[in-house]
């Protein structure tokens, strides 16, 4: 897996480059800002890119905006936002930009280290990897229930769906529900009917139902 | 000329007023309308009398119209300084009274002159003049203001200038502040947490000293999110990234009740307004959840005419005290903008607050 990484602190870049390094992951470049991220994207031709929301010159969504731009350069690059904050509004847009895996987790997640490079592997792979406070924050809208898009999934359906969203695979997500592999499956078959997702690859309908959830969170 | 209505700008007037308008007016607006009807009694009666006296003297030339006329002027004068009264400040008072008591002149000289038989119109001269003298008076208060108005002024000048600096300053401060904890402490604490991590690896195998790095990395977590909070409280990111509309839908989402919105603001407004705006919305809309059980709220934003309009209506069951701590607060987060905030909230159902927030 080759890995680019823009921050602009030297103090998380290296933190990072250190702790990527000791697990074989290979960080063939880094940059310090937006324009930066473009120009590594382009010469190394990486599978994922770390990126931090914040970054020179704006210091506002920049991260966001060269994710995207190195996507559409890049399509099928895989981008893993790093942010101190979670913004559900930023990971629809992510999700929304093509093909590719995402990942949006709070930076101090990083130091779960089994739990990210976990993430990290999905995304490279094309899948998802959305911090459990976005998606909490996503269902806290559920709750409200004025949007009709996921009305139709039974409550049972909508955690799983949830937990699809933080990028669990079926056996995890049993796990954490105390059911048996085969009960999620059902549901997760049930879920992609109800969504009405074409039969095309598994992995690539997760994605689709993750967008669903996503964007019937109103971003 | 009753003069009933109630003065109440008097308050304004100032120790000022000393000399005869003092006392006429302690007398009041009933007061001074008795005052002219005993005169017009009296003015009647005297009237009266005169012609008596000229029919029993022979009735020579009609002389009385002189002792008519006289009257007639005297209850003029009455009722024009009775008038200049009603005005509510003491300047305004002044050049009413000039300006009453010329009208009283104005007709006064050409009855003179028509009694007196007529002939060359002399009256023109000094009507012109007096109404030269009136505009002037009038220009020279227009442009030359009394001191003390003038002092005023410039005070209320340099106070609104300097308040909203303050408040410029105080908001510009507080991000400051939050850029230095994201790039301070924040960096730092998350960068700890990598390190724990690393180190919690290495001690795999174990599982004693895994588990306290573990817990210190809950712990370096738990500050983290502190901090994001607090950062929260200051701004949100997402106003400061992508502005109002943005953040006001991020709010609708993150709702614990059905919010529905209708932004209109093209650009961005001063900082300071925005995040004014935007804890007006936060705030209402944590009230609806909090004390309207059920109800869903309407956003509407819209930038008109230099001004920004926030309304959040909600449907619930209203009774909202405007004073209450949370209002409060808002009120004078809005009115150090030199907002307003007012709030409907009718017993019989719903809250609406709104909010004028003027902008550069």
């Amino acid at each position: 897996m080759r890995v680019v990484i823009a921050e602009d602190q030297a103090l998380l870049r290296e933190g990072l480059v250190a702790l990527l390094r000791e697990h074989d992951v290979e960080v063939v470049a880094q940059a310090e800002d937006g324009p930066g991220l473009l120009r590594i994207v382009a010469g190394h031709k990486p599978d994922l890119a770390i990126v931090d929301v914040r970054l020179p010159p704006t210091f506002t969504d920049e991260g966001i905006r060269a994710a995207l731009d190195a996507r559409e350069r890049r399509p099928g690059l895989g981008v893993l936002i790093l942010s101190q904050y979670v913004e559900p509004a930023y990971a629809a847009e992510l999700m929304a930009s093509g093909k590719g895996g995402v990942g949006y987790l709070l930076k101090e997640r990083v130091g779960d280290v089994r739990a990210f490079l976990d993430a990290l592997r999905r995304v490279a792979d094309g899948g998802t990897a959305l911090d459990r406070e976005v998606v909490a924050e996503l269902m806290r809208d559920r709750t409200a229930a004025r949007d009709d898009t996921l009305d139709a999934l039974t409550p049972r359906e909508r955690e799983v769906l949830a937990l699809m969203a933080e990028g669990r695979t079926n056996p995890a997500i049993a796990r954490e529900l105390v059911v048996t592999p085969g009960a999620i499956e059902k549901h997760v078959t049930s879920i992609f009917s109800k969504l009405d997702l074409p039969g095309t690859d598994d992995d690539h309908r997760r994605v689709l139902a993750v967008l669903a959830f996503l964007r019937a969170g109103g971003a | 000329m009753e003069s009933t209505e109630p003065r109440t700008l008097d308050a304004s007037t100032t120790s000022a007023n000393a000399g005869p308008t003092t006392s006429a007016r302690a007398a009041d607006a009933g007061g001074v309308s008795a005052l002219l009807s005993a005169q017009m009694t009296v003015s009647a009666l005297v009237g009266f009398v005169v012609t008596v006296i000229w029919a029993a003297t022979g009735v020579g030339a009609f002389w009385p119209r002189w002792v008519w006329f006289a009257l007639a002027l005297a209850l003029g004068l009455h009722w024009a300084i009775a008038y200049s009264l009603r005005a509510p400040t003491e300047r305004q008072r002044r050049l009413t009274r000039k300006a009453a008591i010329f009208a009283v002149l104005a007709v006064a000289m050409p009855m003179i002159w028509a009694l007196a038989g007529g002939g060359y119109f002399w009256p023109i001269w000094p009507i012109l003049g007096l109404a030269v003298a009136l505009a002037v008076n009038v220009l020279w208060h227009r442009i030359y203001p009394p001191a003390r108005q003038r002092e005023l002024a410039e005070r209320v000048d340099v106070l609104t200038r300097t308040r909203r600096g303050a408040v410029d300053v105080q908001d510009a401060e507080l991000r400051r502040i939050e850029r230095d904890l994201h790039d301070g402490a924040q960096a730092r604490l998350v960068a700890l947490s990598m390190r724990l991590g690393r180190a919690e690896e290495r001690f795999g195998d174990r599982p004693e000293v895994a588990d306290v790095l573990r817990e210190a990395r809950g712990e370096a977590s738990a500050a983290i999110g502190e901090l994001r909070d607090l950062a929260r409280g200051i701004a949100p990111p997402i106003l400061a990234d992508r502005g109002l509309e943005a953040a006001v839908e991020a709010l609708r989402r993150r709702a614990a009740i059905p919010v529905t919105t209708e932004v209109r603001v093209e650009g961005r407004q001063a900082p300071v307004v925005e995040t004014a705006a935007y804890f007006v919305v936060a705030e209402t809309l944590t009230n609806v959840a909090k004390h309207a059980d059920g109800a869903g709220a309407h956003v509407a934003i819209r930038l008109d005419h230099g001004r920004l309009d926030v309304t959040v209506a909600d449907s619930g069951p209203g009774g909202a005290d405007p004073d209450g701590a949370g209002l409060s607060g808002l009120r004078n987060r809005v009115e150090a903008l030199d907002g307003t905030l007012r709030v409907t909230s009718p017993l019989s159902g719903g809250t609406t607050v709104h909010v004028e927030l003027p902008c550069e």
